[in-house]
Order: C-alpha cells, then sequence, then structure tokens
C-alpha cells in the first residue's frame, strides 16, 4: 500500500513543495511584490534624506540650536535668490523641535496614565451595559478624523481658553515678547491626549484581558482586593504591552500635523518653562505642522529641503520610538506573558 | 486567478495607452492661476466675467488656486501654473523672467474693533504700534481703552503683508509676536471679536469693524481713486516673460473692457 | 537529631520570633486601603471622562451638523467668495472623498493582499519576511503628512506627467487625484496587510493539509480556498483602511492641488477627472476653518458633520464584518 496512508508522509510528494513552474512563478512574483514595497520604502526614506541633506550641511550643527526667529529664518529661505550658488539655508530648528518635544510627551503621559485607569475600569469595575457601550465609543473615538478634532479644538476650545484661562494680567507679562489668544500647548495636548486615548485603551484592554484569569484568582484568594489584584499581577504582566500601546501612542502624537496646525498657533516660539503656568498657554509649532503650514511653498527649492529636513527628523524619531519599544518589550517580555502584538 | 489577472493587466495597459496619447488636441486652453489671496476674489469675479463676455465665451477655462502672493511668484517663475496673483510689487530677490502686469489697485486700511474708536493715526503712529514698541492701549493718542494691544497681521508668504511693511511699516519691522492670519477674512473676524485688536484690512472688508484714518485721509474708495489715500498698493498677475496667447488676451479685456473696469469698481481700484 | 541540634534550633527559631517583632496584622479579605480606595475612584473617573468626551464631541458635531446642513449645502459646487453665504456648497468635496478612497483602496487591496500571502504562506528566505514586515510597521508608523511631501517629491518628476498635468512652463504639476490615490494607498496598506493575516492566520492548518492532501498544489490552494476563506479579513483591513483614508487630510493638503471645485484635465472622460485637481471634506474643513482662508465655520461644520456620518458609517461596516461570529472549522 501507498506509504502515503501510513501516516509516513514522503517529502518529496509533498504538493505544496512541488518544485512545479506554477508554484515556483506564484511564490516569485509575490515575493517580488513584497520586495518591491520594501524597496519603495528604504528609496522614500533615502529620498527623503537626501533632499533634506543640503539644509543640514548648510547649517552644522546649528540646525538644532535657537539662534534667531524661526519664522524668520523660513521666510528669509523662501525668499532666497534664485541662483543656486546663493541659497540661504540658516535655521536653527529648536523652538520647532521643543514644541514637538513638548507637546507629545505631556500627551503621552498623561494618555498613559488616564488610559491605564480607563482600562482597569473597563475590565474591571465597569457594569455590564456600560463595558458593552464603552467598547463601540472607544473605536469611534479613534475613528474621528483629526481634521474635526480640530476643528472643535479651534472653534471651542481656543476661545474658551482665551477667555477663560487668559487674563489680562498674563498677557501684560508676556506682552513685549508674544501674544496670548488660546492657541497654545495646553490646547494640543488636551485634544492630542484625546486623539492618542482610544488607541491605548484598545490595546491594554485586550491585554488585560488575555492574563490568564488563574493569576488574578490566585492573588483574590490571599485576600488582596480587586484593584489590587488587577494593578499587582494583571498590569505587572502586561508592561509589554503598555509599552507597546505608548510606543504606538507616541508615533501618532509626533506625527499628527493637521490638528496641531490648527490649535497651537502657528508661531515658531519656544515657550519658556520657567515662565510657570504661562508655558502651556503660549503659542508655537510643531513640526509637523510646520510642513503644513508651509505645503504651497515647497516649489521653492531651500524651502522644500528645509521642510524635508523636518520630515526626515520625524522619520527618525518614529523610528527610534519603535526600536526602543522592542528593545522595552523583550526586556520586560520575561516577566509576562508577552507583547500585545 | 491568472486568468483574471492577465485582463486586468490588460485593462491598465490600456488606460495607460490613452493617458499617454498627448492631449494637446485639447478643445479649451487653461488659464492656470496661483497665488494671493486677496487677489483671488477679483480675479475669480473677472474670469467669470470673461467667460460670460463675447471676448472670452467658450474660448478659455480657468484654474483658480490660492496660497499667497510669494507662492503665487515662485509657481510662475518655475512654469507650474500660467499667471501668479500677487498683491506686493516686485522685490528685488524675486526670480528672473518674470513681469508683473498690473490690473487694479486696492487700498490697505487699518482696522480696530467697532468700540474703540479712533480717529485716526499718523505713519509714526502705526509704526509704534504694529512694530511691537507700543504694547498698551493706554499709550495709544485717541483710544480709550486700556490693556495690551492685539496686533494682528497677515502671514508671511501674504503680498499683503509685504504691501504692508513696505508702505507702513518700513524701515521697521513688524512685532514678530503678532497673530498671523491667512486671509483678510479672518482678520475681520478676529477685529470683530477682540476689542483690543487692531490689524489691516484690504479695502472691500468694512463691514463690522472701525477704519481708522492714516495720514488724515479716510480710507475710502473715492479717497483710492483719487490717489489722495496714500496706502494704496497695485494688484498684479504675474506672467513669465511677456505675456501671450489667451493670457494675454484676457488681461487686455480686464484693463479695457469697460465690463471689466465696472466688475473691478465694485470693491477695488480699476485699472482706468 | 541530637538534642544539642535541637536546642540551637530552637534557639533560633526563638530568635527569629523576637527579631520579627509584634505580629503583624494580616489584611482580611476584602479590605481596601486608602491607596486602593482612590485608586478605584480615579478609575470610574477615567471611565466616565471616557464617556462624556465621546458623548459631548458626537452630540456637539449632531447638533452643529443638524443646523448647517441642508440640501443646498450638499448638491451645489463650493464658489470662492467674500462672504459666507456665497461660497456654496461641497458637492465637489464629497464626490473628491468618495473618489479618493476608491481610488486608495483600489491600489491598496491588491497590493497588501498580495504582500500578506507572501508573509503567511511563503516568507523565504527569513530575514527578507522580517525586512518587508519591518518596511510595513515603518509605513504604519510614518506620519502622513512626511507621506505626502515624499509623494510630492515623486509625482513632480518628468516622467509622472501623465499622472497629473504639464503646466505651461514644462514643469510637471504632480498634484492630481491620481498623486493623492496613491500616497493614500500607502496609508491604507498597513492595514490591509494586517487584516489579511490575521485572515489567513485564523485558517487551521487542516484545512490546508486536506487541500494538499487532495493533490491540490500551493498555488491553487491559495486561490481557491484560501483567499475566499480569508475575505473576512480581507474585508476588514480594506475598510479598516478606507475609513483612514476618508479621514486624512495631510495628504490631500498637499497632493489634491487647491482647486476648490473639480478641475479635470485632457479629454478622457474619467480618467480626466484623475488627473485633474479637487478637495475632499477634509481639506473643504480645513480650509474653512479659522485656521485656512475660506473662513466659512458653519460650512466647515456641515462638511465636518457629514464626514463624521461617511466614518462612523465605514466602521460600523467593520464591526459588523468582525462580529458576523468567527467561522467555525469543524
Amino acid at each position: 500500500m501507498d506509504e502515503r496512508y501510513l501516516g509516513v508522509f514522503d517529502e518529496s510528494k509533498d504538493p505544496s513543495k512541488k518544485a512545479d513552474p506554477t508554484n515556483q512563478r506564484v511564490e516569485l512574483m509575490l515575493g517580488a511584490l513584497a520586495s518591491l514595497i520594501l524597496v519603495f520604502i528604504l528609496g522614500m526614506v533615502i529620498f527623503v534624506f537626501l533632499k533634506g541633506l543640503p539644509s543640514f550641511t548648510g547649517n552644522g550643527i546649528s540646525w538644532f540650536g535657537a539662534g534667531g526667529n524661526v519664522d524668520e529664518q523660513l521666510t528669509g529661505i523662501f525668499n532666497s535668490p534664485a541662483e543656486p550658488a546663493d541659497y540661504v539655508y540658516e535655521i536653527g530648528a529648536f523652538p520647532l523641535l521643543w514644541s514637538t518635544f513638548v507637546i507629545s510627551f505631556l500627551a503621552v503621559v498623561i494618555s498613559t496614565v488616564v488610559a491605564v485607569f480607563a482600562s482597569i475600569f473597563i475590565v474591571e469595575f465597569a457594569p455590564r451595559q456600560l463595558e458593552k457601550i464603552l467598547e463601540p465609543v472607544v473605536k469611534l473615538l479613534a475613528a474621528i478624523p483629526s481634521v474635526i478634532y480640530g476643528l472643535i479644538g479651534i472653534l471651542v476650545l481656543v476661545p474658551w481658553i482665551s477667555n477663560n484661562l487668559i487674563s489680562e494680567e498674563m498677557r501684560e507679562s508676556v506682552r513685549y515678547v508674544i501674544q496670548l489668544d488660546g492657541t497654545s500647548i495646553l490646547a494640543g495636548v488636551v485634544i492630542l491626549t484625546v486623539m492618542i486615548l482610544p488607541i491605548m485603551i484598545a490595546i491594554i484592554t485586550d491585554s488585560l484581558r488575555q492574563v490568564p484569569r488563574m493569576w488574578r484568582e490566585g492573588a483574590l484568594a490571599l485576600g488582596v482586593n480587586r484593584y489590587r489584584a488587577l494593578t499587582t499581577v494583571s498590569l505587572r504582566a502586561i508592561r509589554p504591552a503598555i509599552v507597546a500601546a505608548a510606543v504606538l501612542a507616541s508615533a501618532r502624537a509626533l506625527g499628527e500635523a493637521i490638528m496641531l496646525a490648527m490649535v497651537t498657533g502657528s508661531i515658531g516660539f519656544a515657550p519658556n518653562p520657567f515662565d510657570g503656568f504661562l508655558f502651556f498657554l503660549e503659542p508655537s509649532r510643531p513640526l509637523g505642522a510646520t510642513i503644513v503650514d508651509a505645503k504651497e511653498g515647497l516649489s521653492v527649492e531651500p524651502f522644500g529641503e528645509t521642510m524635508y529636513a523636518f520630515a526626515a527628523i520625524l522619520i527618525i524619531s518614529t523610528a527610534f520610538l519603535s526600536f526602543a519599544g522592542w528593545a522595552a518589550r523583550r526586556s520586560l517580555a520575561r516577566y509576562s506573558i508577552g507583547s500585545a502584538k | 486567478m491568472k486568468s483574471s489577472k492577465g485582463t486586468v493587466l490588460g485593462l491598465l495597459l490600456v488606460c495607460l495607452a490613452f493617458v499617454a496619447v498627448p492631449t494637446a488636441a485639447q478643445a479649451k486652453p487653461t488659464i492656470t492661476i496661483s497665488g494671493s489671496t486677496t487677489v483671488a476674489p477679483l480675479a475669480t469675479q473677472l474670469a467669470k466675467g470673461y467667460l460670460k463676455s463675447k471676448a472670452g465665451r467658450n474660448k478659455v477655462q480657468f484654474k483658480i488656486l490660492q496660497g499667497g502672493s510669494d507662492i503665487g511668484v515662485a509657481d510662475v517663475s518655475r512654469g507650474r501654473v500660467t499667471l501668479g496673483m500677487s498683491s506686493r510689487i516686485p522685490k528685488p530677490s524675486d526670480p528672473g523672467g518674470i513681469v508683473f502686469n498690473e490690473i487694479a489697485k486696492d487700498a490697505l486700511c487699518i482696522a480696530t474693533h467697532e468700540s474703540n474708536k479712533i480717529a485716526g493715526m499718523t505713519q509714526g503712529q502705526v509704526q509704534d504700534v504694529f512694530s511691537g514698541a507700543v504694547r498698551d492701549w493706554s499709550d495709544v493718542p485717541g483710544s480709550s481703552k486700556n490693556g495690551t494691544v492685539n496686533v494682528v497681521i497677515r502671514t508671511a508668504a501674504s503680498g499683503t503683508q509685504d504691501a504692508f511693511d513696505k508702505i507702513y511699516m518700513a524701515p521697521k519691522k513688524t512685532f514678530s509676536g503678532a497673530s498671523q492670519k491667512a486671509s483678510n477674512g479672518l482678520i475681520e473676524q478676529q477685529l470683530e471679536r477682540d476689542p483690543l485688536a487692531i490689524g489691516y484690512l484690504s479695502l472691500a472688508f468694512q463691514k463690522g469693524v472701525h477704519i481708522l484714518n492714516y495720514q488724515g485721509v479716510p480710507c475710502n474708495l473715492r479717497a483710492a481713486k483719487s490717489g489722495q489715500y496714500p496706502g494704496t498698493r497695485p494688484l498684479f498677475l504675474v506672467s513669465r516673460g511677456a505675456l501671450s496667447g489667451p493670457a494675454k488676451r484676457w488681461v487686455d479685456w480686464i484693463r479695457n473692457n469697460k465690463q471689466a473696469l465696472n466688475i473691478a469698481a465694485t470693491a477695488w481700484v480699476p485699472f482706468k | 537529631m541530637s538534642s544539642a541540634a535541637a536546642k540551637r534550633r530552637k534557639a533560633a527559631v526563638r530568635q527569629s520570633r523576637r527579631n520579627a517583632g509584634p505580629p503583624k496584622k494580616i489584611k482580611a479579605k476584602g479590605i481596601w486601603s486608602i491607596g486602593d480606595r482612590i485608586g478605584v475612584v480615579v478609575a470610574w473617573v477615567s471611565g466616565l471622562l471616557l464617556c462624556i468626551i465621546a458623548a459631548s464631541i458626537t452630540l456637539f458635531m449632531g447638533w452643529k451638523g443638524i443646523q448647517y446642513v441642508t440640501w443646498d449645502v450638499v448638491s451645489n459646487s463650493p464658489v470662492a467668495s467674500l462672504e459666507q453665504a456665497k461660497t456654496g456648497g461641497f458637492l465637489d468635496p464629497i464626490i473628491g472623498t468618495l473618489l479618493l478612497t476608491i481610488l486608495g483602496g483600489l491600489i491598496a487591496t491588491p497590493v497588501g493582499v498580495a504582500v500578506a500571502l507572501w508573509l503567511t504562506e511563503y516568507g523565504r528566505p527569513s530575514p527578507l519576511a522580517r525586512f518587508v514586515e519591518a518596511g510595513v510597521e515603518v509605513i504604519a508608523g510614518t506620519p502622513s503628512i512626511v507621506l505626502a511631501i515624499f509623494g510630492l517629491l515623486i509625482y513632480q518628476q518628468g516622467f509622472m506627467a501623465p499622472f497629473s498635468f504639464t503646466a505651461v512652463g514644462g514643469e510637471v504639476f504632480g498634484r492630481s487625484f491620481f498623486a493623492a490615490g496613491a500616497a493614500m494607498s500607502l496609508i491604507a496598506l498597513p492595514f490591509v496587510v494586517g487584516g489579511t493575516r490575521e485572515g489567513l492566520n485564523s485558517i487551521p492548518k487542516h484545512i490546508r493539509e486536506a487541500s494538499y492532501a487532495l493533490g491540490k498544489d500551493k498555488a491553487s490552494t491559495i486561490r481557491r480556498v484560501l483567499l475566499p476563506s480569508a475575505r473576512r479579513g480581507i474585508a476588514t483591513g480594506s475598510t479598516l483602511g478606507i475609513a483612514r483614508i476618508a479621514g486624512d487630510t495631510a495628504v490631500v493638503v498637499v497632493l489634491l492641488g487647491a482647486s476648490l471645485q473639480i478641475s479635470p484635465e485632457g479629454t478622457i472622460p474619467g480618467l480626466d477627472v484623475l488627473r485633474g485637481t479637487g478637495s475632499t471634506l477634509t481639506s473643504y474643513v480645513f480650509v474653512n476653518s479659522p485656521a485656512g482662508e475660506g473662513n466659512a465655520p458653519e460650512k466647515a461644520y456641515a462638511a465636518a458633520f457629514v464626514l463624521l456620518m461617511i466614518v462612523i458609517v465605514l466602521n460600523l461596516v467593520v464591526s459588523r464584518l468582525t462580529k458576523k461570529g468567527q467561522h467555525v472549522w469543524g
């Protein structure tokens, strides 16, 4: 009798490994397509970097510095003479980098805390009906386009901040430097937090539910209350997932351009943390918003190259974040049930 | 899968073939215009008028984009559009080979909130306020308000901002912390709701705000036409090299045709 | 055990008891310290805050939408004008949104399915597969504004002229529905890949083995068995991607040209629209808000409401698709 039916499988007769031309052709085609995508992506990254290179080389390390008014420098670059030899590249992008960092960092930190507590609520304490409502609610919040968040921000939040949080004394105290009109870091952080919250909640609730019941029940059996059982057992177990969620959220926060362009003020100003509460009320402009504001001027060579330099910084940051997240997850993976992905 | 893949590929090739066929045999030439948001409403109305008129009916198509005078100049100098709209005069740093063709004039008025009824300002006073030297309304003569002056200007790419700098501010520079808005409409909105704001607007935007006299002359169409008002600036359609073809015909129509001049006269100072 | 050792042991126990101090009070089951109570309160507050935020956003947009959405506004084309009342409607942006999402989806779905297929079914050599996975993740993490200006870079090159139009001076304009659609497909790609992979991975091994046992080779197994079964995953992925495309503004604002109305380019019906410029609901909202040049906030609200409805409907489709219950593999 044929040996196949006796459970001894003859590798050379495995149809899925048939060295027949159709199979090979299909595999080659699909593989080529996938590699093409890879080449395309690599090409994109390299292209952006090459295009932005003149801006970096034209400035050296002072590209990251804070010399001078960024807006004036950008206007200067935009008005460069038409001769390539006379292109102006001078820029000190620190205010933009600082703005990007502050807004993203604050948003991610606040969002992580709120997301963890909200997930604890959803998984453990919410009444049945509320839990059923909250799932689609989170999905809904994740689906709202950023321009709508921006619209609500600029038509509701910004005037509210301007009327209720900014007093005349505050305006007086900075009047020689900047004007406060409601577009601010606060507006940007609040809306950005709301935007990235759903991503984090979705990932964290998913992972919380995947923690084996036995672990929590063991803690409960030892006399620990529900909340403490959740935090000391489940939360610690899903630490890689929390890191993964935070990384995803940071990437989203860094890349958010349209909403921030609408609510943070469009002025290349580096708010001073030593101003106290005023720090949150001062306008600024993160990198993504700068590129959006500058979109029409990209055809002017040196100006376009400066924008590509900004894009390169964004790509580096998101890549670095992904890598850091991967490294963090690996080191935490020993103590837990595994990452969320 | 393979047979359907083949038909899909075939269809794609056919489509590409169609697209690759030179589209030089177009029915109507297109005039693409980009640039100043101040000139855009004027250009739109002139385009509509031209298409309705005997001279222009069925002769051309118009495509009007915005972005700011500087963008218009950059686009046209690189040949991306047929004409650029500019609300500022040529600068030495402008690319070579472009020609600024004037089609109308506009006046820039200094404006404040309705409750802030300042009769007028001199150039020195305007410079003080807009450069950030004077920051409190109590230091501004003629104003009954107290509090921080909220200066509202246009964005850097705007020709109106350029014109304002040249006509009113030179040699001083505008306050770097001023609020920047992307269009006349937005400045108007800010002036309508903020009692402590001051800014500048094109002649057409007079509703709901208080317009100041400048150097003693009121800012209205008559003063602008007669040349009395010092704050006028020309509006241009910029072309790459001398005007030619359908673009030339349109600009000639704008400058000479009575209908066109009437359209311009609604809110601007017409060419003739 | 010798008595000396036993004595030592007892002494040690006595010593440790002395060192331990008074016996610690054992927390009875369910007793909550103050920290825990605060934690629970914060959890409740966060959860309710979430509900309140979602409810207020939806209700607010609904209220504004009902105020400003009229048949006129949905069926007329936008017009540039100084006054808000004369700026027409947003029919062209609606068409633009639909056009762009369909175009992006059409490009992303076959490519995404092919990549996902290769990753799950073949995936050799393995380093290449890891790189492709990483590449898709890079696209997923790249900000859409960066994808947009990269698209501009490509589409403004001379050889891409058929995809937009060539201006009078000989420069390629580089902005058109084609350009924006291609960039949008990049945005949707990771979703399609993820959804397809999930769909394929959820097919148990024995289905594949049964197919091979019947003598089918790999290619036809994929075509006839796996892909049809993975349909739900593919549909989920594409719809998620399309919903994401519908909501994206950065790509539209950079790559679609800035004309209010759809301006076709060329003479071939259909293709001329794709080569031309236009706007979508997202760019319309952006331009008409106080951040853009239009200054027509009422129209912006109305357009935002319509956009929100479209996105919600798309997401409802996704949840219906995933909720239909997992296919029971017998």
